[in-house]
């Protein structure tokens, strides 16, 4: 059985299998029900990291391939594979799934089961989007997440979580929908090409297009990709969905579902329509640098802390489009990085946020102060983490956002200089946030009697200081698994698919070819 | 399996002809066996299963009888399957809860089963005649269903959709009057060779309106909200799933006798108004069964995109159908178990069912989110088999149209699962002992999951059946 020994679909398939499995406990055994959901995910964890050993960081090629029929008459194939880029963020998947299991253990109370099952059905489906080779399977996972995501913001969220779940849903199916408009019309003109269909990518990279079809086709991919990552101006569902969803949706949210879209148009958009791409590139990249600068100063004047953190997400991406739009080596390497450290220090920080909340139930920067004498632990790890965040030397924050600014320097003078502005600007609001909430003195009361960080608290966020400590000093590792996907991409980037302008007409016993 | 073509044709015709036995067996039997009173519907249900049970695999050819009048191929065999699975499904929900008043139980039974008959004659038919005598008799027992329980909103519901039906039925009887003018023959074979002419348009374009009444294609479309809404649901449940799916396969003859030209214009416009007003009008409906059928309506526009995908569009077709099926079925279904009065209930009414009945609520989000088509549900693949053909076949303008309008409608479904999952519930809920139409509701259920992920045997059964148009 291919599925099952196959650790790429066996990671797709375990934690699904799971998720039914749950459904079968009973509601009321709350403690089977944390204890599977844990269990389930760490042990999807344990396979990735045979992924992981199992991975050559030499090829060049997708690893791990699986290859399935599965709709023959419309040519899709069950076809899974992974390069550098996609492991480190299956890696970063597997990692955060148990730690947002692990911290939802007190915070979610009512309806377990349903909750457990959601997550372990968008874990899945994550992975799914990031292991699919395949067009259809891909655009199944990217599109399957939303029904766990919607129902994780709106049953468990906080006040407007309802306005939140259905803004979340319509926008970024709305933005896809026009995405699946686009795969059909690449599988038809491939099946016009050479009369087979497929939706397999491996094969439909260097379908040559049009200039004017590409550039329709990569505008639908580009919308669809824009909404998720999100890119401004197609941001405005992000601080509903951050700020409502509980504290392991956000962590999830910003950890990973955004990293999708990035992941998009790394996989998709600009190797299947490379013409097009570099006409739209210098536009994203301006974007990318109008979210740093946007994203910053709207998180600057921020007073709910949540809502700091998402906005700071709009920041971070920016930067991250920048890296990916300048195609070159460093700064799509930078990128990757920086989507990595994104996932784990913004991760923290929800979860930071989110540990307060449910000790004093307000998210506001003023009901705090003066937390480092109460809660000492808590206040150096956030320290730590917020450091991180701002992209510290030493910290995994830095790497990244260095070697996107010095690629892109080489390419666009002006947007990286004007990302350094946000970068400062991300130092002046964290530190501020920091500083506040933690140093001078202890004005409210009630935070006197505040409990510093409990077991379960250690443990989900040790995994993610570790990392964040350990991709700072030695980042090698994951950057030399990354670098020959990296090269890929860049090398299909700047392949030319579209045709010369003036067509030529072959004519064949006198009938003209169309 | 016997190669005598007539021995299959024999074994074939046996099911619509145990269908009528069946009819007159739930009218006439209990007049004079009074232990039988009450249990027609089990007499039907048996029946129907018999016919299910001794139902054949067609074999690789078309046979015509009567004069080409009627056709039995494996696409008529596919959709007589179809027909027959649909009608066991609404008899067991009339089982379940009773559609009509204690007396007119075998009415009701036999107006049923014969306008199952109609939809198989009418999907068989291969002359526009028979189609027109097959339409009628699929639509007078339909009338009669839907105000059966002469209640004031059945009434109403019957008098609109008789009055506008019948003007349907005079536009095709007038276009077939114009065409059997012109051509020497009705046969849907002998039409497509024939010339063009200018007035035989006309009465093509009569004969097509007519079948948009029952497929429901705006702006022929009028009847379907209160149709529904005021018909008891078992027959709503026969409208959106059976009768629908009747017009569509008549439709999709007489699309296909052209290649391109003002028909398939005024095809491509028909698609796209449905599709867009449809979803539009649906926005603001409050009523479960309301929004079923402006949601049935916009369905049927999907339907006519799919059909510029071809041969391959056709097959698009035949999937679509069982899909919408089980999902519009199933969610009919919940509509009934927890109707209050004939208007069924309000999308409000749904609030707490998560709360109170987690896999009644489980269901019903399986099947909205399968209507507005998000994967991995089942719709999902229908409308990507639907939207692929006609992309292919380089109608990507309409496409667009249709897809975007498919994400506005993910709103209205949206809408349902928000109810039953983020509202508190307004009242306290019973629970009831499951029975058979929890059964039905998780049956569609699991048809919607699985139909999708493991939709290949169900295409290449459409795929074997649209060879044979």
């Amino acid at each position: 059985m291919d599925f099952i020994t196959n650790p790429l679909s066996l990671l797709i398939l375990l934690p699904a299998a799971a998720g039914l499995a749950l459904l079968a406990v009973p509601p009321e055994k709350e403690e089977a029900l944390k204890g599977l959901a844990l269990a389930a995910t760490l042990l999807t964890f344990l396979v990735s990291l045979k992924l992981y050993a199992g991975f050559d960081p030499a090829q060049a090629a997708m690893q791990f391939p699986l290859n399935k029929l599965w709709l023959p008459s419309f040519g899709i194939n069950y076809f899974l594979g992974i390069d550098g880029i996609s492991l480190l963020l299956i890696m970063l998947t597997t990692l955060l799934m148990p730690v947002a299991v692990l911290a939802s253990f007190n915070y979610i109370k009512e309806s377990r089961r349903a909750y457990y099952v959601c997550l372990l059905f968008l874990e899945a489906s994550m992975i799914g989007v990031f292991a699919a080779l395949d067009l259809f399977v891909f655009y199944l996972f990217w599109e399957g997440m939303l029904i766990p995501m919607y129902f994780l913001i709106g049953i468990w969220g906080g006040p407007r979580r309802v306005y939140a779940a259905l803004k979340f849903f319509i926008y970024t199916m709305a933005g896809s929908v026009l995405m699946l408009v686009a795969i059909l019309w690449v599988a038809a003109a491939h099946h016009a090409a050479t009369g087979s269909w497929t939706f397999s990518l491996p094969a439909l990279y260097g379908t040559v297009l049009t200039a004017r079809a590409q550039f329709w086709l990569y505008a639908a991919f580009a919308l669809a990709f824009a909404v998720k990552v999100p890119l401004f101006p197609f941001h405005t569902w992000l601080p509903d969905a951050h700020v409502e969803a509980p504290t392991a949706g956000s962590v999830l949210l910003a950890g990973l579902l955004l990293k999708m879209g990035i992941y998009g148009y790394i996989r998709l958009a600009v190797p299947l329509f490379p013409a097009a791409a570099r006409q739209f590139a210098p536009w994203l990249a301006g974007l990318g640098v109008a979210g740093i600068i946007y994203g910053s100063l709207v998180a600057w004047s921020q007073r709910d802390m949540k809502k700091m953190v998402a906005y700071s997400s709009v920041a971070h991406l920016g930067t991250v489009m920048l890296g990916i739009m300048v195609f070159e080596p460093a700064a799509v390497a930078g990128a990757v990085l920086q989507l990595v450290h994104h996932g784990l220090s913004t991760g923290a920080l929800f979860l930071l946020v989110g540990l307060l909340y449910e000790r004093r139930h307000t998210r506001m920067i003023d009901d705090y102060g003066g937390l480092a004498k109460v809660m000492p632990a808590f206040s150096a790890v956030f320290m730590v983490v917020t450091l991180s965040s701002v992209g510290l030397p030493g910290l995994n924050g830095f790497i990244g956002e260095v070697l996107v600014l010095f690629g892109s320097f080489r390419v666009y003078p002006w947007l990286a200089g004007a990302a350094v502005a946000g970068v400062i600007l991300s130092a002046v609001y964290m530190l501020g946030m920091y500083q506040q909430v933690i140093f001078g003195p202890l004005r409210h009361t009630e935070n006197k009697v505040l409990p510093d960080l409990s077991l379960r608290e250690w443990l989900y966020l040790a995994p993610l200081l570790v990392f964040i400590a350990l991709i700072g000093v030695w980042p090698n590792p994951f950057l030399r698994r990354a670098m020959p996907a990296v090269n890929g991409y860049i090398s299909l980037s700047r392949q030319n698919t579209a045709p010369a302008p003036v067509e030529v007409k072959i004519a064949l016993g006198g009938e003209e070819e169309r | 399996m016997s190669a005598d073509p007539l021995a299959y044709a024999a074994s074939a015709l046996s099911g619509p002809l145990l269908l009528v036995l069946a009819a007159f067996a739930c009218l006439l039997l209990p007049l004079f066996v009074k232990q039988l009173r009450g249990a027609q519907g089990l007499i039907a249900l048996g029946a129907v299963l018999v016919a299910i049970a001794f139902f054949k695999r067609a074999p690789e050819a078309e046979l015509a009888f009567f004069d080409e009048a009627l056709l039995l191929s494996p696409l008529t065999a596919y959709l007589w399957a179809f027909a027959l699975a649909v009608l066991a499904l609404v008899i067991a929900l009339s089982i379940s809860r009773r559609a009509a008043p204690e007396e007119s139980q075998g009415e009701y039974y036999f107006l049923l089963l014969m306008a199952a008959l109609g939809l198989m004659v009418l999907v068989a038919a291969g002359d526009l005649f028979t189609a027109f005598i097959a339409l009628e008799l699929l639509s007078l027992p339909v009338y009669a269903l839907a105000g059966i329980r002469r209640s004031k909103p059945g009434l109403e519901a019957a008098y609109k959709y008789f009055m506008l039906g019948a003007f349907g039925s005079g536009m095709t009887v007038m276009g077939i009057a114009i065409l059997n003018a012109l051509y020497p023959a009705l046969t849907f074979t002998a039409l497509k060779t024939g010339p063009a002419q200018p007035l035989a348009l006309a009465g093509f374009l009569l004969v097509i309106s007519g079948f948009a009444f029952k497929t429901a294609l705006v702006p022929f479309h009028m009847w379907v909200p209160d149709a529904y809404e005021g018909a008891p649901t078992q027959v709503s449940t026969l409208l959106a799933a059976a009768v629908k799916a009747g017009g569509v396969v008549v439709l999709w003859r007489l699309f296909s006798l052209f290649d391109g030209g003002p028909v398939h214009k005024i095809f491509w416009w028909l698609a796209a108004i449905t599709a867009v007003s449809a979803n539009l009008m649906a926005l603001g409906q409050k009523g479960l069964k309301r929004l079923l059928a402006y949601s049935s309506v916009a369905h049927a526009g999907y339907l006519a995109v799919a059909f510029f995908g071809g041969r391959r569009g056709f097959e698009a077709v035949l999937y679509y159908l069982p899909v919408y099926a089980m999902a519009t079925i199933g969610a009919f279904s919940v509509a009934l178990l927890l109707e209050k009065d004939e208007k069924g209930p309000l999308i409000e009414d749904l609030a707490g069912l998560a709360r109170a009945r987690p896999w009644l609520a489980g269901a019903m989000s399986a099947f909205m989110f399968s209507l507005a088509g998000v994967p991995p549900l089942a719709g999902f693949f229908a409308k990507f088999y639907a939207f692929a053909g006609a992309v292919n076949g380089g109608y990507t303008g309409l496409v667009v149209i249709a897809i975007i309008m498919s994400a506005v409608s993910i709103y209205y479904y949206l809408k349902v699962t928000v109810v039953m999952y983020m509202k508190p519930p307004a009242n306290g809920r019973t629970a009831e002992a499951p029975g058979l139409l929890e059964a039905v509701i998780f049956l569609m259920a699991a048809g919607v999951l699985l139909a999708g992920l493991f939709s290949r045997p169900l295409l290449a059964c459409a795929a074997e059946a649209s060879r044979w148009f």
